[in-house]
């Protein structure tokens, strides 16, 4: 997978560049929008990072140009706006996607691969998830530990459906607040963390391996360890 | 509607104008009335003078033979139709003339030609204390008019010639009637006339109210129609697009600086943050990972703290965008209920929900999220354990009242007047003190109101009163 990050905040590119680069992606950079075009327009890459500010052109003009010369991959907008613009929510509708700067790392990758696999339509509708001996049933909407069925609440279902569907990953507080409560905020208590304390203490309660793991700072991760 | 009227400057202006109308009228008709009536008095007054003149110089050059009274009664005759034909509506002649004479050393009779019996005139003539040569009125039984009457004393005669006020009277009354009916059209119709030209003027105040008002709420590009005319009314129109002008540019002005204040810090901290988060992927060293972490969360207090300063600036400024749709309240407060129920239990608080169903808004769904969640980490963060937090939604003449009742101490006394403030916070509260000041910005931006006060039981109230958007039949 071959990504173009047009930004002109060195410091960003860099940190960018070093963490998709060990996430296995490579990595074209560009500082303005007129080097940014030139290089979408080679038509190799399968998406683009775009920062909104960019300083020769506004980074919306710079997608609306390459779409009307037939560049058609997805799109992850960065903007240090405050309000998001009309502009950018009719993109979104579009099938690209934008995230507010300062951004987690694990939130633009997960929003990254949501692209491409949207460009792809590979959609994985499996009816079971299965990580270590936690199985997830979706259909009936169980859940088991080994031989033990897990009593969850909906909410809990929920929040356990979507930690096993990033099983590997970390996902943050906002993301899980996005895709299991539907909200896009940032809570300033530990509201989260304690549906995980609780849905942790049922399903890593009587195992010796424990599946639900915090990573300071950065969020949770749902892995065999 | 009546009460509509009274409300309206064009009812009072126009009430004011006919009433100045109307009395100034009234006034100049009295005046024509009073010279009227005195031109006509005046006029009786030299007939009577005149004719007495000429039949007291017949009466003294008439021997006393028996021929004198029928030629006397003829004079007097003749004199009443000199007068000038006054006849009512009806035909009937207006004018009615009597003549007395008598003679002081006789006994005989006194002279009488005219209506009726001279009884009742010589009682009316004897009652009136009356001055030789000046005409005068009285009043005489069974007429319901007066009479003038003027007397004349020659040495063994005494003569009185009267005419009765009953021409002149209907004169005036004719006069009064035709005034009242002319009068009280002029009146109603000007009523009628400064009533829709005041109306049509401030209509085009209202029109710029209603105008403004919205401009004033849906953003500020819209302006006024500035008619080619220059009245006071253009001239208003014309202050206001340039006071919008000044206003939506120095708006903009507020959100490019707090914009670039934003772009300015987010961006080193966007790659400070990104740093430290790939150092964590990278090295599994247990030893740091806690400061980093620590690291990375206190920058995101930062960066929403900063967030919220911004947004509060923005929101008493009046240059908050809001990103209006429709929002159901009692199902935003019913899921922000479940996602804090396990945290709120973590504490011991129990959460009582009362919501009226379908309590829709016309609001900034993010925004309002964000208020409700600042209230709700309020109560949690200040809360000793085990509480009661009571939330109240209904809807109530048009408004959406949201109330968040807790049984906790209260807000102390020194913060529940100012509470609204930015950076205003209680002496141990740990938050950066924009919470309420954050909620009350918003609620006012989207021209609600929120208030905070103390429960007779002492817990914490705050109440929100946003504005309903029309229910739709369920």
């Amino acid at each position: 997978m071959r990504l173009l990050i047009v930004e002109d905040d060195v410091a960003i590119q860099g940190f960018l560049k070093r963490a998709l680069a060990e996430s296995g992606y490579q990595v074209d950079i560009a500082s303005n929008a007129k080097a940014g075009e030139l290089k979408a327009l080679e038509g190799i890459h399968d998406a683009f990072i775009i920062d909104l500010g960019l300083p020769d052109m506004d980074g919306l003009e710079l997608i609306v140009r390459c779409r009307a010369q037939g560049i058609s991959a997805p799109v992850l907008i960065l903007s240090a706006r405050r309000s998001v613009d009309e502009r950018v929510k009719g993109l979104e509708q579009g099938g690209d996607d934008y995230l507010t700067k300062p951004f987690a790392l694990a939130e633009l990758l997960a929003r990254l691969r949501n692209l491409l696999r949207r460009s792809s339509a590979t959609q994985n509708d499996s009816v079971h998830l299965q990580t270590a001996d936690l199985q997830l049933d979706l259909v009936h909407h169980e859940a088991r530990r080994g031989d033990h069925l897990l009593q969850l609440t909906p909410q809990e279902f929920s929040l356990l459906e979507y930690l096993c569907r990033n099983a590997g990953r970390v996902v943050t507080r906002t993301m899980i607040l996005d895709h299991v409560w539907r909200m896009r905020i940032d809570p300033t208590t530990n509201v989260v963390d304690v549906h995980i304390y609780r849905l942790r203490s049922k399903v890593d309660h009587d195992s010796a391996m424990p599946l639900i793991h915090t990573i300071r700072g950065v969020g949770y991760v749902l892995k065999h360890a | 509607m009546p009460k509509l009227l009274q409300t309206t400057a064009a009812w009072r202006i126009s009430i004011w104008t006919t009433l100045a109308f109307a009395l100034g009228t009234a006034l100049a008709f009295s005046i024509v009335y009073f010279l009227v009536a005195r031109a006509i008095q005046e006029r009786s007054d030299a007939w009577l003078n005149g004719e007495a003149e000429v039949l007291a110089r017949v009466s003294a050059n008439m021997p006393r033979d028996r021929l004198y009274k029928r030629i006397i009664g003829e004079v007097a005759e003749l004199a009443t139709r000199e007068l000038p034909d006054e006849r009512n509506a009806r035909g009937q002649s207006l004018n009615s003339v009597f003549f007395l004479e008598s003679e002081s050393n006789s006994n005989e009779s006194p002279l009488w030609v005219g209506p009726g019996s001279d009884e009742l005139f010589l009682r009316a003539i004897q009652q009136a204390k009356l001055v030789p040569g000046i005409p005068q009125s009285i009043k005489v039984e069974g007429w319901p008019t007066t009479f003038r009457v003027v007397f004349r004393q020659g040495k063994e005669r005494t003569m009185y010639l009267g005419l009765s006020d009953r021409g002149a009277t209907y004169l005036l009354r004719t006069l009064t009637l035709r005034f009242l009916v002319l009068w009280s059209s002029t009146v109603l119709m000007g009523f009628l006339i400064s009533y829709v030209s005041a109306r049509r003027t401030l209509l085009r105040v209202q029109r710029i109210t209603d105008t403004v008002a919205r401009i004033g709420s849906e953003g500020l590009g819209e302006r006024l129609p500035e008619p080619v005319n220059s009245d006071e009314i253009s001239r208003l129109a014309k202050t206001f697009n340039r006071m919008l002008d000044r206003i939506q540019s120095s708006v903009n002005e507020l959100r490019s600086v707090t914009d670039a204040v934003a772009h300015d810090l987010k961006s080193p901290v966007t790659s400070i943050r990104g740093a430290l988060e790939t150092t964590l992927s990278r090295d599994p060293n247990e030893k740091w990972r806690d400061s980093v972490g620590d690291a990375i969360e206190g920058l995101d207090r930062l960066l929403n703290a900063l967030d919220t300063t911004l947004d509060v600036a923005e929101a008493q400024a009046g240059a908050l965008q809001l990103d209006r749709s429709t929002v159901d309240l009692s199902a935003v407060v019913r899921q922000l209920a479940d996602l804090y129920k396990p945290a709120m239990d973590e504490r011991h608080h129990e959460v009582m929900l009362d919501l009226e169903e379908q309590v829709v808004v016309d609001a900034d769904w993010g925004l309002l999220n964000r208020v409700l969640i600042n209230l709700i980490e309020n109560e949690i963060a200040h809360l000793p354990a085990g509480c009661q937090v009571t939330v109240r939604l209904s809807s109530r003449d048009g408004s959406a009242i949201l109330v968040i009742e807790d049984n906790g101490p209260g807000f102390p006394p020194d913060i529940s007047t100012r509470a609204f403030k930015r950076f205003v916070r209680g002496k141990d509260s740990h938050g950066h003190g924009l919470g309420l000041a954050f909620v009350d910005a918003v609620v006012r931006a989207h021209g609600g109101t929120a208030k905070i006060s103390n429960s007779p039981a002492g817990g914490a109230v705050v109440t929100l009163s946003l504005p309903a958007s029309v229910l739709h039949a369920a």
